[in-house]
């Protein structure tokens, strides 16, 4: 199996537009949680997420727009900010030698939303007539593929909130396995719609506005945690056979080292300490890595009263004696769960934290838990000398549980 | 304006065409007004000119082939229109 490099990194996020940005909000503490208008905003109970701020048609010309979704276009985005970090990835290349993989767990959210309304609300029959193509799930990758060009596999995962995790560590083995040379990889989300945080609302998995500031709701392993934050944006990172990144003089940003994979078979929304556990420990064992090799976990951590004393314990499971000294946070505190493009937001987090030797904290984690009992690196961001590798991890409704190792060149 | 200067104004200002390119005798294909954009711009013109347009798709693209073929066939379209009351 070749060794695989991360040459670029691409980020559209509630806390800017750049992983640069993005990653000094982390370890600023900005939270991208704020009250937020959507159709109808009298009837809705939750009214806090984590939008993108975002001016599209900046990025694209109007008839391009009106084809577009705004999952595509944040994909878009993101894709090509990654293609330009990496200076020339694609460069000298056969097409069919790159790909795109994409996950996306809700896909077109906002066409389905607008489409519904335009039937159901308006009784009217007017729906927009490149509806079916805005909302297909795949058309974010399908574009990515369009953009540049790339006519190697391009397939969309669908895993809920670890797709975008189960895209990187599926592309990364097709880059492995030289079947292709350059793959873009990563997540896509929109849900901010009216219908779908009805739908989540429904779910009573929403966190409950933090009275005093509710931009501080998420609050991952703190006792007064109360659920989740949607968040929406999207992160791409270009993959990269790294004999090809180093031959062309690329800038390695990071080795995608480990990927593992495994699935609950349990129950539908509650985790498993096993299922979880079994994910760290498959991709520490396709990394060749010990736990003593990790310095840094970026955490799934929900928020939400199931995950968190799970992941935790599943953390204790593989870590051992090990788990008390290796930093786990969770970034959703401050850029809340982006469902699908969650995984690929956060490893690009992780890669940062081990380029920069800083790890960004779990936010809002005034009041401890005593089954949350690891370091989560509390409110405050922390430097480390010689951070080597890191883990990310993703957990999903469904039992889909997804975990990279990555680590410096 | 006339049927053919309001589909100019809307082809130019939603689907970022020149407008001195669009003349009557323009054709579609050259403009790269391609089948999926045609589907696009009807649903424009029926909003625009507050019409149905019934044909099948592919027995417009036997009729029309120039900007003014589709001009004249909103022509017929609208005066087909009941006509309000005075």
């Amino acid at each position: 199996m070749r060794p695989v490099a991360v040459t670029g990194l691409g980020v559209v996020s509630p806390l800017g537009n750049d992983a640069g940005t993005f990653f000094a909000a982390l370890v600023a503490g900005r939270s991208g949680v704020r009250r937020i208008a959507l159709r109808f905003p009298e009837r809705m109970v939750t009214r806090i997420a984590a939008p993108v701020d975002f001016d599209a048609p900046s990025h694209f010309p109007a008839p391009r727009l009106r084809m577009l979704d705004r999952v595509s276009q944040l994909a878009l985005v993101a894709a090509r900010q990654a293609l330009e970090q990496s200076r020339g990835a694609l460069d000298g290349l056969d097409p069919g030698r790159a790909g795109a993989f994409v996950g996306t767990g809700m896909g077109g959210a906002q066409t389905t939303d607008d489409g519904y309304y335009t039937l159901y609300g308006e009784r009217s029959d007017r729906v927009k007539p490149f509806s079916v193509l805005m909302a297909m799930n795949n058309a974010p990758a399908a574009w990515i593929g369009m953009d540049h060009g790339l006519q190697g596999p391009n397939l969309t995962y669908s895993t809920a909130c670890s797709s975008s995790t189960v895209a990187i560590g599926e592309a990364a083995r097709r880059v492995a396995a030289g079947e292709v040379d350059v793959m873009i990889a990563g997540g896509a989300e929109a849900p901010l719609t009216f219908g779908t945080l009805k739908a989540w609302e429904a779910l009573k998995t929403l966190a409950a506005e933090d009275p005093r500031d509710p931009a501080a709701s998420c609050k991952p392993f703190a006792a007064d945690r109360s659920g989740l934050v949607l968040g929406e944006g999207a992160a791409m990172l270009v993959l990269e056979d790294l004999a090809r990144a180093r031959a062309r003089n690329a800038t390695i940003l990071a080795r995608l080292v480990g990927y593992g994979l495994a699935t609950d078979a349990s129950h539908v929304t509650r985790p498993s300490v096993d299922g979880q556990a079994r994910a760290m420990r498959l991709a520490l064992e396709d990394a060749g890595l010990d736990v003593d090799a990790i310095g840094y976990i970026n955490a799934h951590g929900t928020g939400t009263p199931a995950n968190d004393p799970v992941e935790t314990a599943a953390i204790r499971q593989v870590f051992g004696a090990r788990a008390g000294a290796t930093p786990v946070s969770s970034t959703k505190s401050m850029h809340a769960h982006l469902l699908g493009a969650a995984g690929a937001l956060e490893l690009v987090a992780a890669i940062l934290a081990a380029r920069e030797g800083v790890l960004p904290p779990t936010m809002n984690l005034a009041v401890p838990d005593p089954e949350c009992d690891l370091d989560y690196v509390p409110n405050v961001a922390r430097r480390v000398e010689g951070l080597a590798a890191v883990m990310s991890n993703s957990f999903a409704f469904g039992g889909t549980n997804a975990v990279l190792v990555a680590c410096r060149d | 304006m006339n049927t053919f200067e309001r589909l100019r104004a809307l082809l130019a200002r939603d689907f970022d065409l020149a407008p001195e390119a669009l003349q009557p005798e323009a054709t579609l294909e050259n403009l790269e007004i391609d089948s999926l954009r045609m589907i696009e711009i009807l649903f424009c013109v029926e909003d625009e000119f507050k019409i149905v347009v019934p044909a099948e798709h592919a027995e417009l693209k036997e009729r029309l082939h120039t900007l003014g073929d589709l001009a004249a066939y909103i022509d017929g379209l609208v005066q087909a229109l009941p006509k309000a009351p005075a």
